[in-house]
Order: structure tokens, then sequence, then C-alpha cells
């Protein structure tokens, strides 16, 4: 703050007070905002499932199933038992490309760009993975199993939608529905961003900028991600 | 960073061993959902190993939380600021268990005391 000159640089560019409140900038801040109300959405969608699930504990007409007679598929084993596995390997897979997230971070602070761009990809293969194997497990949903279920009309009905659905209530199916597929719609968006960040550190656009802070803001947004999946995993597969 | 064509920004600084406490985080995680994953196996069905699930849950997010999302390395107030605000989940979940406790009392005792319908008698596929 030597001169005048600088003071007025600094004072347009952090914040109009010449020092960032709680020494961040204002788009980190603002992510943070986003992540919190974000996070009150996803919490009232599972307290949702746990309300409409609790209610169903005595209802012996429609019992509410078991995750693990639900979800005990695995690509190319087909036929077999195998509960918990699947979505195990969608956890690993996200949870790592969480790590090379976080790495793409750390570069970033380095000016390292070739680092950078290279945690990036790593973390939209990720992403894209995550995504795919979400696509397998709602295909084999819908499909449903062989034997299917009877109907009160006499018919067999196979897989699930909205309205009906062979593994218990109608509640079961669509509340599946809602919460992986806001959860994925969160993932898609992510990728989406992440591409848009890596095109960004190839082009230089960042090198140029002096920092490379809006990778720190889409990584925020990524480990959200994350960290939601932590809880549907634990209250869809685990309880 | 000094030349005045690059902006300045202001922000905390992440300690200088972050590669090493990013792997140490990663197998934490990893482990936690190897134990989770042990668990749902191992242990029978009950109340006691959904709260093992749920803490488990809750230790894995603030990992994710202060290391990944550097929350640990932000102002104090930050964090406050946005992890405050969560408890009002824990005022919702409450007064949820509460009301779907009673809806299982009195909506699934009046339906068990109707005759069974065709749907009772239905052969789960698994």
């Amino acid at each position: 703050m030597a001169n005048s000159a600088t003071l007025t640089t600094d004072t347009r560019s952090q914040w109009g007070g010449g020092k960032s409140p709680f020494s961040i900038s204002y788009g980190k801040l603002m992510m943070w905002i986003f992540l919190l109300s974000d996070a009150f959405t996803f919490s009232s969608l599972l307290v949702s499932y746990g309300f409409v699930r609790y209610s169903f504990s005595g209802n012996l007409e429609t019992p509410w199933p078991s995750p693990d007679q639900v979800f005990n598929h695995f690509p190319f084993l087909h036929g077999m038992h195998l509960p918990l596995m699947f979505v195990s390997l969608m956890t690993f897979i996200l949870i790592f490309s969480s790590v090379t997230m976080v790495l793409a971070v750390e570069a970033g602070h380095r000016m390292a760009k070739k680092e950078v761009a290279k945690y990036m990809f790593l973390t939209i293969i990720g992403g894209a993975a995550f995504l795919g194997c979400q696509a397998w497990e709602w295909s084999q949903f819908i499909t449903g199993s062989e034997a299917g279920k009877l109907m009160s009309d006499g018919s067999i009905f196979h897989g699930a939608n909205l309205s009906m659905n062979e593994y218990g209530p109608v509640a079961f199916a669509d509340l599946f529905f809602i919460v992986t597929g806001f959860h994925g719609m969160h993932v898609f968006s992510g990728v989406v961003l992440n591409i848009i960040i890596f095109i960004q550190v190839l082009n230089g656009t960042f090198e140029k900028r002096g920092h490379y802070e809006m990778v720190e803001k889409v990584g925020l947004y990524w480990h959200f991600v994350d960290l939601v999946w932590v809880f549907v995993f634990t209250f869809y597969y685990l309880i | 960073m000094s030349s005045h064509t690059v902006e300045h920004l202001e922000h905390t600084e992440s300690p200088s061993d972050m590669k090493s406490q990013i792997w140490k985080t990663f197998w934490i995680l990893l482990a936690f959902t190897l134990v989770d994953i042990a668990l749902y196996f191992v242990l029978d069905p009950t109340m006691f190993r959904n709260w093992v699930f749920i803490i488990l849950g809750v230790v894995k997010a603030f990992f994710i939380v202060s290391i990944f999302m550097h929350m640990k390395f932000e102002r104090k107030f930050l964090a406050w600021m946005i992890i405050l605000p969560m408890v009002l989940v824990i005022f919702l979940i409450t007064l949820m268990v509460v009301e779907a406790k009673y809806v299982d009392d009195h909506v699934n005792k009046d339906s068990v005391a109707k005759p069974a319908t065709e749907e009772s008698h239905d052969t789960h596929a698994h």
C-alpha cells in the first residue's frame, strides 16, 4: 500500500473494503453458502426418506424391502447374489475422484499447470465412471428381476417406475429415483464444470490470471457431491 | 504475483505437508468405508448397527469437509457459520421421527385390523 494507486487496486479486487472478510475470496464464500443451501435440500430428501421408511416399519401388507434383496447385482456376474458390492465400488470411485480433485487444487497452489491438468482429467474420468455405474444401477432397478411380482389384477410386473414396482411400497422406488437422481444430477453438473475448468487450464486461462482459484471453487462443489454420496450410501444401502 | 496486471487474492494458507495429509485422509475414508461393509455382513440389522453407520458417516463427512474442503485451515468464524446452521437438520429429524412413529402406530395398526388383500400373498422374486 505504498501509494494511492495500489490502494485503489486492492480495494476494488477485495470485496471493496481492502481486506476480504474471513480471508476468503467472494466467490469461494458464495460457493460455501450455496453448498449450505444444497445441504439443506439433500437433508430434507434424506429425512423424508427416513420418515417414510420408519412409518412403514409396522406395515405387514407392503413391507419395506431390505436393500440387499434389491441392490444385489454386479456387471457380468448375472444371477449371483452380491449385495453392497456394486455401490461399494461406486463409493470408492467417488472417493478417489475426490482425492484427484484435491490434488489438482494442491498443484494449483504451486502454479503447476501440467499437474493441475493431469489431476483434473483423472477427476473427470472418475466422475464419468460413477455416472456410468449409476446408469447401470438404474437400468437394473427399472428392468427388475425375471420373476417379477404378481399384481392384484393377476398380471406380473417387472422392475419399477414411479407408480408401480415389484420390490415393495411405491414410495420405495419414488424415493430411490428422487434421491439418487438428484445426486446423479449434481455429479453430472460437476463433471460438466470440471470439463470447462479442464479446458481453461489447458488454454492457460488461470496461468494468465495468476491463480488457480477456479479449480478450488469447483473442487468445493465436487467434494460436496462426494460428501452427499457418503450419506446416500449410508441411508439407502447400509441401513 | 507482485505485478499489477496479476490479480492478487487473499486466502488462508495450506500447510506445507498438504499432500501427505490428503493421502492420509484418503486412507481413512477408504478404511471407514471398508469397516462399513464389514459391519454390514457381520452385525445383525439392529438399531445399534444403524447408529454405528450414521456415526461412521458423520466422521467421514468431518474428514471430507476439514481436509478436502480445506475448512480446517479457514478462519474459525467461517467454519461455524457454515456448520452451525446444520443443527437445524437435527431439529427436523427429531420432528419427523415423532411423526413417523405416530403414522406407524396408528395407520399401520388400522390396516392390520382390515382383512388381508391379495397383495399380501405375493411371491417375492428374491
